[in-house]
């Protein structure tokens, strides 16, 4: 009775352990979702300061400031940032697989118990079962 | 290839038939908002490319109303229609001549148009498992129902 107790918590646990695991690598997609779109643009940006001539004016909009940018410090900037986003990115790649192979080993560590879970289940309400049964048969007996 | 998937799909229980129908639907979703999104963009580069047109066709020193905010205009004169500011994006505007200004938007809504393509090819691919998927489980189901 006690282990079915005991059995119960350790599932709980687990099961609430998964929830959270699924919470984080939801959170994942969201940021990975927005260094990618954040990542198109930047590109975008690049692609069309290349096709600039030298003497052509950049401008960049800081606050409600619009200063004027030489074209090689905007490129460099543009392309700095590209590598900090993809390097960001190859971060929460690892991460999330981390996430997911943890999700996996919960998930199987979860089955394991669940079938002791319902082989003492079916133990216990066989017992109750006869135990209802034996009942009934010295019920019967006053009965006659 | 359509034969092939059809048999996969009616080798499938009810069950999962469910599931995969309902994630189908809401990938659709999806793929239609996205539809949405670009359409709107490419109706806004169109309003720019036009107005920018209009602008090349008003003389320099012509008269003209300008927006301080959305209810206040003050009066003012048109100066060199030659240069215009391209937002290109992540706060960086770039100085380009009328022409190249034209041409950038020509190049956006291009690109726009051939993402929305590409997208709606996707979409109905997807659209179609969908259907196919809540077809069978149709048919699953009223084979179940007369059985019982």
């Amino acid at each position: 009775m006690a282990a079915l107790k005991e059995l119960q918590r350790d599932l709980e646990n687990k099961a609430n352990d998964l929830n959270k695991l699924q919470k984080d690598i939801s959170k994942n997609h969201q940021v990975r979702k927005k260094y990618t779109i954040q990542l198109g643009e930047n590109e975008l940006v690049l692609k069309e300061l290349d096709l600039l001539n030298e003497d052509a004016n950049v401008y960049k909009l800081i606050g409600p400031v619009l200063v004027k940018q030489d074209l090689a410090e905007a490129n460099a900037n543009v392309r700095k940032r590209i590598e900090y986003i993809s390097a960001e990115l190859k971060r929460l790649d690892g991460t999330l697989q981390d996430l997911e192979e943890k999700q996996n080993s919960k998930k199987e560590a979860v089955v394991v118990p669940d079938s002791r879970y319902s082989r003492y289940n079916k133990e216990f309400s066989r017992c109750r079962l006869e135990k209802a049964r034996h009942n009934m048969s010295k019920s019967n007996k006053h009965a006659v | 290839m359509a034969a092939s998937s059809r048999m996969e799909i009616e080798k499938m229980s009810v069950e999962q038939l469910r599931g995969l129908k309902e994630q189908a639907d809401m990938e659709v979703n999806l793929f239609q908002d996205s539809l949405n999104n670009i359409r709107t963009a490419t109706a806004r580069l169109e309003l720019a490319s036009t107005a920018l047109h209009d602008l090349s066709l008003r003389p320099q020193g012509k008269k003209m109303l300008v927006p301080l905010t959305a209810s206040l205009y003050v009066p003012g004169m048109l100066d060199d229609a030659e240069k215009v500011l391209v937002d290109v994006g992540t706060g960086y505007f770039i100085e380009k001549t009328m022409a190249e200004g034209k041409d950038y938007c020509e190049r956006k809504i291009s690109l726009l148009k051939s993402n929305y393509d590409q997208l709606l090819e996707v979409a109905t691919k997807k659209k179609s498992i969908a259907d196919e998927a809540g077809a069978v489980l149709q048919a699953k189901l009223k084979h179940m129902a007369p059985a019982q």
